[in-house]
């Protein structure tokens, strides 16, 4: 395998387009490709997450990014892996060039579900669970991650103030991006007022229907002598699948594909968990980021939500987690968000990350999960 | 009615599966109370999804239209099976007289 650098990041800002996803993730193809000092005939295959392009009627929508970059003959495929896409994405880049096939590639992802309303984004969203056994007994996507925040407190005893000290740090490092969807904090007053969506699950436990729009190049180190930015060497790129639905679930207190992903990456950068400086994990609720910590190995079960409370994954704590503010406050526009945490970490290396830095950036790790734990992708990145 | 639906057991991989009768008694292991829906319930908030550990094995998920709070359901709670007027699995709360 040859060496594998993430070598240009660009995002726009989450929140409502007004343009299309087709249109949102040319641009910031465009932008990624330029950034990383490249031209667009430079790349080999682009790769692309659009999960949910139909509800903008829109399928096969690879070609017509390609055809906007000036590059209709470069190949290209969508991938659907739910919130995961775009970190599938990246992980098929990665084989490319790692394995020889490309020297480059473009990892896009893109999402707009912004012009529906509540509604029927909460059915799109439900569409990636199992429909015949969790959607049609009244599962929302809330409501599924709602049930394994039930099971888990009923065991670890986990407080409102404990779930609610993640909604507000996310928030607090939000304010600070300017990607993010929403740039304000909150209280913790807030946070208690906020109704129920889904017991135990409030208003601000959940993160918001985002749009958005994130791209990456991906390219071998042999194929740039002259990086124009500090590149990220992807040091570990590995995915796993687990059932899917909770009837079938060895137990309700985690993510097993978590856990299976978190393993391979660490076996093939050959590093553990306290050799990671900071984290961008799959946040879409604030119990998810508790199950995250666990099942990726860096706080022992049971322990996360109350290690979070005592502020040691704030952007100045022990072990910073969502400096970007996370799915919960920089949002959640699924196909955009895997890709949209390496942007962040490709900001924080390069020093594009003014007032959200962490302490220490030699080394990080992004967690992107499908759905409620049918597909997890885990990367890990570090310094030249 | 069925509860899962696969060609092979997802912990072992076996192939072979066969039909069981599932017992229509059971416990909530884990439960939310919906305030907002799904867009197939949007007349039936706010109701339980449910867990539901069955007498005598096995796993289920289903809904619960009469849970109208967290207050209503426990986890441990004895729940039955009963025909439902949608297509989901319906549960009620067993009465005291009912648990076994």
């Amino acid at each position: 395998m040859r060496e594998t650098w993430v070598v240009g990041a660009a995002s726009n800002r989450y929140g409502k387009m007004t343009e299309t996803a087709r249109e949102a993730a040319t641009r910031v193809a465009l932008e990624a490709i330029r950034d990383a000092g490249l031209e667009p005939k430079q790349i080999g295959h682009t790769f692309v997450a659009n999960c949910f392009g139909l509800a903008e009627h829109q399928a096969h929508v690879g070609p017509l990014i390609n055809n906007g970059l000036g590059i209709p003959e470069v190949p290209s495929v969508t991938l659907e892996s739910a919130c995961s896409s775009s970190s599938a994405a990246l992980h098929e880049a990665f084989v490319h060039v790692a394995g020889g096939f490309a020297d480059a590639a473009l990892v896009v992802g893109a999402e707009r579900l912004g012009h529906l309303d509540t509604l029927a984004a909460t059915s799109y969203f439900a569409i990636a669970a199992d429909y015949a056994f969790e959607t049609k007994n009244g599962a929302t996507f809330p409501g599924l991650y709602a049930t394994l925040a039930s099971a888990y407190r009923d065991v670890y005893k986990t407080t409102p103030e404990m779930l609610g000290s993640i909604a507000i740090k996310n928030h607090a490092n939000a304010a600070r991006n300017p990607h993010a969807h929403f740039q304000k904090e909150i209280s913790m007053e807030t946070y208690l007022a906020s109704p129920l969506i889904a017991s135990p699950l409030r208003l601000y436990d959940c993160c918001p229907f985002s749009d958005g729009a994130a791209a990456l190049v991906v390219a071998a180190k042999e194929a740039m002598p002259r990086p124009t930015n500090e590149p990220l060497v992807v040091r570990a790129s590995a995915r796993a699948g687990a059932v899917t639905d909770m009837q079938d679930r060895p137990d309700l207190l985690g993510l097993p594909s978590t856990r299976a992903a978190a393993a391979a990456a660490f076996r093939q950068a050959r590093m553990t968990p306290k050799e990671i400086d900071f984290l961008e994990v799959h946040d879409c609720f604030t119990i998810a980021e508790v199950l995250a910590l666990e099942d990726l190995g860096f706080f022992p079960k049971g322990t996360a939500a109350k290690e979070s409370a005592d502020g040691v994954t704030a952007r100045d704590g022990r072990l910073p987690v969502n400096p970007s503010g996370g799915l919960k406050a920089k949002g959640h526009p699924v196909s955009a968000t895997g890709a949209g945490q390496v942007v962040e970490v490709f900001e924080q290396v390069n020093g594009r990350a003014p007032g959200r830095e962490v302490p220490r950036s030699g080394t990080a790790l992004t967690h992107n999960v499908g759905a409620t734990g049918g597909s997890c992708s885990v990367h890990i990145f570090s310094r030249r | 009615m069925t509860a899962t639906w696969g060609l092979a057991c997802s912990r072992c991989g076996r192939a072979g599966l066969e039909e069981r009768a599932l017992s229509d008694r059971g416990r909530v292991v884990a439960f939310t109370v919906l305030n907002v829906p799904g867009e197939e319930f949007l007349n039936e908030a706010p109701y339980a999804y449910v867990v539901v550990e069955l007498e005598g094995g096995g796993r289920v998920t289903g809904w619960m239209p009469t849970v109208r709070s967290e207050a209503d359901l426990s986890i441990g709670e004895a729940v039955r099976f009963v025909p439902g007027y949608k297509p989901g699995v319906q549960f009620v709360k067993r009465e005291a007289s009912e648990t076994t």
